[in-house]
C-alpha cells in the first residue's frame, strides 16, 4: 500500500441513510494521486451510493470529505466538478436532442475555469479522440451502441479535465474484447496522471487494474488493500460467499483467518478466484437495469 | 464566418426589412394598408412574447408566469408616470428592470420545482402579483380600474395635408418601429443564446439537470439567466403595451391569455429555435385575422381546432415541419427535437425515451 504525501481523495467517517437504512455508513479511505482505486462489494453494498456521495449528487448524513486537501463535503455537484472530479455514470445518461460531439463539449466547455470556444472545441475532439468515437461525432447519441454509450460517458468525463475520474461500472454488460478495450483505456488515462476511482463487479477487471481495493458490504467498509489481500481476506470471501451471513461468530473468523495464513498466498489467490467467479456470476445475475446485454443494444 | 455572425448578419437584414415594411405596405395597398400594418404589428408583438417565452423554456422551466412580467412592466411605467411624471424613454426601460429583478426572485424560489409543479408554482405567482397590485391604494396604481397613461404617439390630423386613414397610418407605423425594435432585442438575445456555449447548457439542464451539474454546468446560475433574460423581454413589451392601450388594469396587464399564447406560439412554431416562434406568430396572427373576418362569430373555434391539429400532427411545430421536407438531416438541428414534457402527444424518438425511463441516478444505494 502505498501512502505518501497528503491524498489527493480522502473520505473520512461517509455515511448515508435514507430513512432507516444505513446505505453507507462510516466508510474512510483515502485515494492517492495517479492510483487506479476499485470500490467493489455484493449488489447493494453501497458503492454507488459512495460514488454519488463523492460526486455530490447526495449529500452525506454524516462524514467529511476532501479534495487535494480542500473541503468539499457540502459543494455543489459543478463546484466538485471544476475542482477536478469527473464522473461516468453506471446508467449511461448521454444529453438526448444532442450529438455525441455537443455532449462531450457540454463537458469540455464548463468542466474547469472557463475557456474560449476553440479551447473547448480542442478538448472535446481530445476526448473524443481518446475513446475512438471521433468517427460518431457528428451522430445523434441515439445512433450510439452500448459500447459507445459507456465511451461517451468516458469522454464528457475526460473532457472536464479531471484530476481524479470517477467510473461506474463502465464494464458491465460489454463483450470480454470490448471489455479489455475498456481496461486499456482505463490504464491510458491513467498513465497520462488521472487518478481513477471505479466501481466493478468484473473480479478480473479488477485485478488487472486496481492498484487498491475497497470492498464493501451492506453499506460499510469491509476491507482495503491489495486485490491479493483482501480476496485473502475471510470477512470478504464471507461476505461474497454468504458463508454464515448473520451469525459470523468472531472465533469462526479466526479459523478462517488461520487457514489463510497457513495457505500463504496460494490459498489466497485461490480464494480470489473463487470470489472472482462468484463475483462474476453475480454481475451477470444481477445487472439491475444498468447494463444492457449487448444483442439488445441499439 | 462564425454561425453567431451569420445568425446576427440575417438579423441585421431582418431589422432593415422590418425598418421598410410599413412604406413597402403603404405603397402596395394605399389605405388597405392600415389593416396590414396592424396585422403586422401583431405578429411582431406575438413573435417577441413567444421568442421571450422559449429563451426561459429552453432551460426547461415551463412558464405559466409570462402575464406577470408583461404586467409588472406594463404597472411599473404606469405608476412612475403617474406618481413621480417619469418620462416614458426611461419608464419603459425600467419596467423590464423590475421584471427582470421579479424573475430572479420567482426564479431563485423555484430551482428545485420540475414541470408540472414549476408551471404551477408561476402560475400562482400571476395571480398573487395581480392581486397585490389591486389591493395597492388607489392613488398609486388605481386598484381594479387601472390607471390611464399617455400613449407614445398621437399624431395631429392637418385637415387638407393628409388624408383622415393616413394619421392611423402614421400612428401605426410608429408603434410598428417601436416592437419591430423590441423583437430585435429578443432575436438578439435568442440568437446568441443558440450560438454560445449557452445553448449547451440550456439544454444539458432541460434533459439531465443533474447530470448537467456533473460535468460542471451551474444549473441555478443558467435558469436564473434565462429567467431573467426572458422577463426583461417580456417587462418592455408589457410596458410599450401599456402605452399604446393608453390605460392599464390588472385584467388586462395579467391576463391569462398573454401566458397561453406565450407558450402556444414557440409550440405550434417550433420549440428551442429562433426562427420557429417567429414562424409561428406569423402564421398565427395571419390565421387569426384570416379567421376573424370570415367568421366574424366563433372565430375562435376555427383557431382552435387548428391549434389542436398542428399539435396531434406536427409534434415539432411547423419548424419540425419544414425540417421533414427540408434538406437538413436531423443531427444537424440539434437545438430541436421535442421535449416531450411541452407539446402533449409530441412523439419522441424512441429512444428519447429510455434516458427519461431511467431512475436519473441510483440513489437508492443500489450500486
Amino acid at each position: 500500500m502505498t501512502t505518501h504525501g497528503t491524498p489527493l481523495l480522502r473520505a473520512r467517517g461517509l455515511s448515508k441513510r435514507f430513512g432507516g437504512l444505513a446505505a453507507v455508513s462510516d466508510v474512510s479511505f483515502d485515494v492517492h494521486a495517479g492510483e487506479i482505486f476499485a470500490i467493489i462489494g455484493p449488489n447493494g453494498a453501497g458503492k454507488t451510493t459512495t460514488l454519488n456521495l463523492v460526486s455530490g449528487l447526495l449529500a452525506p448524513t454524516g462524514g467529511t470529505l476532501e479534495l487535494q486537501g480542500v473541503d468539499i463535503t457540502t459543494l455543489t455537484t459543478h463546484a466538485r466538478c471544476h475542482l477536478g472530479l469527473g464522473r461516468a455514470f453506471q446508467v449511461v445518461q448521454p444529453f438526448p436532442e444532442m450529438t455525441v460531439e455537443e455532449n462531450v463539449l457540454v463537458g469540455a466547455q464548463f468542466g474547469s475555469r472557463r475557456v474560449s470556444s476553440a479551447e473547448a472545441h480542442e478538448r472535446a475532439e481530445a476526448a473524443l479522440d481518446r475513446t475512438g468515437l471521433t468517427g460518431m461525432r457528428d451522430h445523434p447519441v441515439e445512433d450510439l451502441n452500448l459500447l459507445q454509450e459507456k465511451r461517451l460517458e468516458i469522454a464528457r468525463a475526460l473532457a472536464t479535465q479531471p484530476s481524479v475520474l470517477l467510473l461506474d461500472e463502465v464494464m458491465a454488460g460489454l463483450r470480454p474484447a470490448e471489455a479489455r478495450l475498456a481496461v486499456e483505456l482505463v490504464k491510458s488515462v491513467r498513465d497520462e496522471g488521472v487518478t481513477v476511482v471505479f466501481i466493478e463487479h468484473v473480479m478480473p477487471v479488477v485485478r488487472d487494474l486496481a492498484d487498491r481495493v475497497l470492498v464493501m458490504d451492506h453499506g460499510a467498509e469491509l476491507a482495503v488493500g491489495s486485490y491479493a489481500e483482501v480476496t485473502a481476506d475471510p470477512r470478504v470471501i464471507e461476505a461474497y460467499l454468504g458463508v454464515d451471513d448473520d451469525e459470523d461468530a468472531p472465533d469462526h473468523d479466526e479459523d478462517a483467518r488461520r487457514a489463510g495464513n497457513q495457505g500463504g498466498d496460494q490459498a489466497g489467490d485461490q480464494a480470489g478466484d473463487q470470489v472472482a467467479g462468484r463475483a462474476v456470476d453475480g454481475a451477470r445475475a444481477g445487472e439491475d437495469g444498468g447494463a444492457t446485454p449487448p444483442e439488445e443494444a441499439r | 464566418m462564425s454561425r453567431l455572425g451569420r445568425d446576427l448578419l440575417v438579423t441585421a437584414v431582418f431589422a432593415v426589412v422590418l425598418v421598410f415594411l410599413p412604406g413597402i405596405l403603404r405603397g402596395a395597398f394605399g389605405q388597405a394598408s392600415v389593416s396590414y400594418l396592424s396585422l403586422a404589428t401583431n405578429a411582431i408583438v406575438l413573435a417577441t412574447l413567444a421568442l421571450s417565452w422559449d429563451v426561459l423554456a429552453r432551460t426547461g422551466q415551463l412558464s405559466l408566469a409570462h402575464a406577470a412580467f408583461t404586467g409588472a412592466g406594463a404597472y411599473t411605467t404606469a405608476v412612475l408616470l403617474k406618481l413621480a411624471d417619469v418620462p416614458l424613454w426611461v419608464g419603459i426601460p425600467l419596467g423590464g428592470v423590475v421584471a427582470a429583478v421579479l424573475a430572479f426572485g420567482l426564479g431563485s424560489v423555484t430551482l428545485r420545482l420540475y414541470g408540472i409543479y414549476f408551471a404551477i408554482a408561476t402560475l400562482a405567482f400571476t395571480e398573487v402579483l395581480k392581486s397585490a397590485v389591486q389591493q395597492l391604494p388607489t392613488a398609486v396604481a388605481g386598484g381594479a380600474a387601472g390607471v390611464n397613461v399617455q400613449t407614445l404617439f398621437r399624431p395631429t390630423f392637418v385637415p387638407g395635408e393628409m388624408e383622415r386613414w393616413e394619421v392611423a397610418f402614421l400612428r401605426n407605423q410608429s408603434y410598428f418601429w417601436v416592437y419591430a425594435g423590441l423583437l430585435l432585442v429578443a432575436v438578439v438575445i435568442s440568437v446568441i443564446v443558440q450560438r454560445s456555449r449557452l445553448r449547451s447548457a440550456f439544454t444539458a439542464i432541460r434533459t439531465n439537470e443533474q447530470v448537467a451539474g456533473v460535468m460542471g454546468v451551474n444549473p441555478a446560475r443558467m435558469k436564473l439567466l434565462a429567467f431573467v433574460l426572458s422577463s426583461f423581454v417580456a417587462g418592455l413589451l408589457g410596458a410599450v403595451e401599456a402605452h399604446r392601450l393608453g390605460s392599464v388594469s390588472p385584467d388586462g396587464a395579467f391576463a391569462v391569455h398573454t401566458t397561453v399564447l406565450a407558450l402556444v406560439t414557440p409550440i405550434f412554431g417550433g420549440l428551442y429555435t429562433t426562427i420557429g416562434p417567429i414562424l409561428g406568430a406569423v402564421v398565427l396572427a395571419s390565421l387569426e385575422e384570416t379567421l376573424k373576418r370570415t367568421f366574424s362569430e366563433g372565430y375562435l373555434i376555427g383557431y382552435g381546432i387548428v391549434l389542436v391539429a398542428s399539435i396531434l400532427f406536427m409534434p415539432r411545430g411547423l419548424v419540425g415541419l419544414l425540417s421533414r421536407f427540408g434538406r437538413t438531416p436531423r443531427r444537424d438541428r440539434p437545438g430541436e427535437g421535442s421535449s416531450g414534457t411541452t407539446a402533449p402527444g409530441a412523439t419522441e424518438p424512441p429512444d428519447g425515451a429510455r434516458t427519461a425511463a431511467h431512475a436519473p441516478l441510483e440513489a437508492g444505494g443500489r450500486p
